[in-house]
C-alpha cells in the first residue's frame, strides 16, 4: 500500500506540469461553476444581496416559499406555455430545415454556385442576436420595412402589419428568425455526412435504374441517419434553451418588448429580470432552479434514448 | 428519357431552391447596407428596395465623428483582442494537459468538466459571486469569467489525443519541458482547433452584450453591441407607439433607423472580413466536435 502511494506521488512529480496545468483550470471551474452551484440554497432562503457572500450561509431557510409563489404566480401558465410553444415550434420546425438544405446543396452540380450558397448560408450564425433583431427591424418594421412597404405596394394589406410588437407574430418571427440564423451552419454536419457516404451506392442504384429522388430517399437519408439521430438528441437535451437553434432567452429578451409580452415572456427572462431589475434574488433563483432541473432531466433522458439507439451516449 | 428528364427537373428545382436560400440569407444584409449609405429623411418616404435612392455618406461620417460610438467600437475590440488571447491559449493548455492519457486523476477532471456544461447555478449566484470577486463594473468582467471554454474544452480533448504520443515522447527524450513542447510541436500541428476555437470565441467577446448591459454600469466601459442594443429598442419602441420611426436628428437628414443600420454594418464589417480566411478550418474543426474517435 505504502508502496503503491509512493510511485502515484513519484507519477504525480514526474507529470508536475501537466499536472499543474489541470489543477489551475480546475481551480477555476470551481470557482466560476462550483461555487455558484453551492448558490442554489439562496432559492430555499430569504436573500438580500445588501448582506454579500456570507448572507448566503446566514439568512433564514423559508423551505418551498419561493416555488409555491411561483407555481401560484399568475403570470405562471403563460410563461410556461410561451417556454413550451416556443421550444416545441423550433424542435419540429427549425430541425429538418438544415437536413433539407444539406441534401440541396450536395444535390447541386454546379461547382461554384454551390460554394457560393453554402458560404452565404452559415454567415447569419455569427452574427449576433442583436443583429438579428436589428435587421428584423429593419426588414419588418411596420411603417418603414421594406417587408410592410411591398404588402402595402402589392395592395395585400391597407397599412403595414405589426410584426415586431403584436403578440400574435412573436412565435412565428422567432422561429423564422432562428432558421435563418443558423440552418446553414447546422446543415454542415450534415453535408459531412452525406459526403462520408460511399459514392458506389449511388452508382450501383443508377444502374439498377434508380432516379433522383429515388437515390436521395433510399441512400442519402439512410447514409446520414446516425447524424440526424446524434443532433436530435443534442436538440432534446437543450430543449428549453431552444433546442439546436439554442436562442429562446435571447429572443425573448431582445425582441420582447412591453405590447407582445404576453407571448414573448418565458420562464428563462422571467427569472432574469425578477433577479437583475426587481432584486428579488432568491425568487429568481428558484424560477431558474426549476428550469435548470427540467433541463437536466431531458439531458439524462434524451443520453439514455441514444444509448439504446446503440448511438455513441453524450457523456 | 424519362430518366434524363427527371434529372434536368430535379437539377432545376434544387437551383431554384438554392438561389431563394441565397437570396433570404443575404438580402436582408445587402438592405441594412442600402440603409447605412441612404439619406434617412428620403428612406422614411418609403420605395426604397435595391439601392439608395439618395445616396450619402452622412451616416458614417455621423458615426466616425460620435466620440461615444467610437470608443464603444474600441472597448469592444479590446475586449475582443485581449479575451480572445486570453481564453484561446488557457482552454488550448488545459485542454491539452487533459488530454494525455497517462495523466492521473484524468477521468475525474474529465468529469468536473462536463458537469458544468450541463449543470449551472444560474444567473443569480453568479452575479453575487461576481459581485464579491469585485469584478462588477470593470474591464475584468468581460475577461476573467470567461477564460476556460468548457465545450472547446472537451473538443480539443478529442482533437490533442489523435496525436500520436510518440512524437511528443521523442521530444521529451531529447529534454523537452511539458510547455515547450506544447508550444514547439502541438501547437503549430493544431491548426484547425485553434482557429476554429479562435473564430468562436472572437465572435462570442463581438457579439456579447448581456455582460455590457448587466455587470457594468460605467459609460466608459460599454461595449458596441451594448449601445446597438440600445438604439434597436428605441427604433422598435417608437415603432411601438406608431410615430415616425426615426426621430429626426438636428443638423442633417440621418435618422435613428439610418445610424442603427450604419451601427449594424460597421459591427458586422470584422466578421465577415474575418471568415472567409478561417472557413476552411472551421468547416474542418467543427467536425472534430461532431465526429468521435
Amino acid at each position: 500500500m505504502h508502496k503503491k502511494c509512493n510511485s502515484i506521488g513519484k507519477q504525480f512529480t514526474r507529470q508536475w506540469e501537466l499536472q499543474t496545468v489541470s489543477l489551475l483550470g480546475i481551480g477555476y471551474l470551481v470557482l466560476f461553476s462550483y461555487i455558484p452551484m453551492l448558490g442554489i440554497i439562496l432559492a430555499f432562503k430569504s436573500y438580500k444581496i445588501s448582506s454579500g457572500i456570507g448572507g448566503i450561509f446566514s439568512s433564514k431557510w423559508v423551505g418551498l416559499k419561493y416555488f409555491q409563489e411561483f407555481v401560484t404566480d399568475y403570470k405562471f401558465c403563460e410563461l410556461l406555455r410561451n417556454t413550451l410553444v416556443l421550444s416545441s415550434l423550433k424542435l419540429v420546425l427549425a430541425f429538418p430545415v438544415p437536413i433539407l438544405l444539406a441534401i440541396l446543396i450536395s444535390e447541386c452540380k454546379h461547382k461554384v454556385f454551390k460554394r457560393v450558397i453554402q458560404t452565404c448560408s452559415y454567415m447569419p450564425n455569427f452574427i449576433s442576436w442583436i443583429l438579428v433583431s436589428g435587421i428584423a427591424a429593419v426588414l419588418f418594421s411596420e411603417t418603414s420595412g421594406v417587408i410592410n412597404q411591398l404588402l402595402v405596394k402589392g395592395g395585400l394589406t391597407s397599412k403595414g402589419i405589426p410584426f415586431l410588437t403584436a403578440p400574435g407574430y412573436f412565435w412565428g418571427m422567432s422561429v423564422f428568425l432562428s432558421i435563418w440564423k443558423s440552418s446553414g451552419w447546422w446543415a454542415i454536419i450534415f453535408l459531412a455526412a452525406i459526403s462520408g457516404i460511399d459514392s458506389t451506392l449511388y452508382e450501383a442504384a443508377k444502374v439498377d435504374g434508380a432516379g433522383r429522388l429515388q437515390r436521395i430517399w433510399y441512400i442519402t437519408l439512410p447514409g446520414i441517419r446516425s447524424s440526424v439521430v446524434t443532433v436530435l438528441i443534442l436538440s432534446i437535451g437543450s430543449f428549453l434553451g431552444g433546442g439546436m437553434v439554442g436562442s429562446n432567452f435571447e429572443q425573448s429578451f431582445l425582441m420582447g418588448n412591453a405590447v407582445n409580452n404576453a407571448t414573448s415572456e418565458i420562464i428563462q427572462t422571467y427569472a432574469f429580470k425578477m433577479g437583475m431589475s426587481e432584486g428579488r434574488f432568491s425568487y429568481a433563483t428558484a424560477v431558474d432552479f426549476i428550469q435548470s432541473l427540467v433541463s437536466i432531466t431531458l439531458v439524462i433522458i434524451s443520453n439514455r434514448i441514444a444509448k439504446h439507439f446503440n448511438e455513441e451516449g453524450l457523456f | 428519357m424519362k430518366r434524363l428528364s427527371e434529372d434536368t427537373l430535379v437539377d432545376a428545382v434544387v437551383m431554384l431552391l438554392l438561389l431563394i436560400v441565397g437570396i433570404l440569407t443575404l438580402y436582408p444584409f445587402y438592405y441594412t447596407i442600402v440603409c447605412s449609405f441612404s439619406d434617412g429623411i428620403d428612406l422614411l418616404k418609403g420605395g426604397v428596395y435595391l439601392w439608395p435612392r439618395k445616396f450619402t455618406l452622412a451616416n458614417y461620417h455621423l458615426f466616425l465623428t460620435d466620440a461615444d460610438w467610437i470608443h464603444a467600437f474600441l472597448v469592444s475590440v479590446l475586449r475582443t483582442v485581449v479575451g480572445t488571447t486570453c481564453c484561446v491559449s488557457c482552454t488550448a493548455l488545459f485542454s491539452y494537459a487533459l488530454s494525455r492519457r497517462n495523466l492521473l486523476f484524468r477521468n475525474t477532471y474529465r468529469f468536473m468538466v462536463v458537469f458544468t456544461m450541463y449543470f449551472s447555478g444560474g444567473l443569480i449566484p453568479f452575479y453575487i459571486l461576481l459581485k464579491n470577486l469585485g469584478l462588477l463594473n470593470s474591464f475584468g468582467v468581460y475577461i476573467i469569467p470567461a477564460m476556460l471554454n468548457t465545450f472547446f474544452v472537451i473538443t480539443g480533448m478529442n482533437f490533442f489525443s489523435s496525436i500520436p504520443e510518440s512524437m511528443l515522447e521523442s521530444a521529451r527524450i531529447d529534454g523537452a519541458r511539458e510547455l515547450q513542447i506544447f508550444r514547439k510541436i502541438v501547437f503549430p500541428v493544431s491548426k484547425p482547433f485553434i482557429a476554429t476555437l479562435s473564430l468562436f470565441v472572437a465572435v462570442g467577446q463581438w457579439n456579447s452584450w448581456l455582460d455590457s448591459a448587466y455587470y457594468v454600469r460605467d459609460r466608459e466601459l460599454q461595449t458596441l453591441s451594448y449601445k446597438m442594443m440600445m438604439i434597436i429598442n428605441q427604433s422598435i419602441s417608437s415603432a411601438a407607439n406608431s410615430e415616425v420611426a426615426g426621430q429626426i436628428s438636428e443638423a442633417n437628414s440621418a435618422t435613428n433607423f439610418t445610424i442603427q443600420s450604419t451601427a449594424m454594418v460597421i459591427s458586422m464589417l470584422p466578421i465577415m472580413l474575418v471568415y472567409p480566411f478561417l472557413q476552411k478550418y472551421f468547416v474542418q474543426g467543427m467536425m472534430i466536435g461532431a465526429v468521435k474517435e
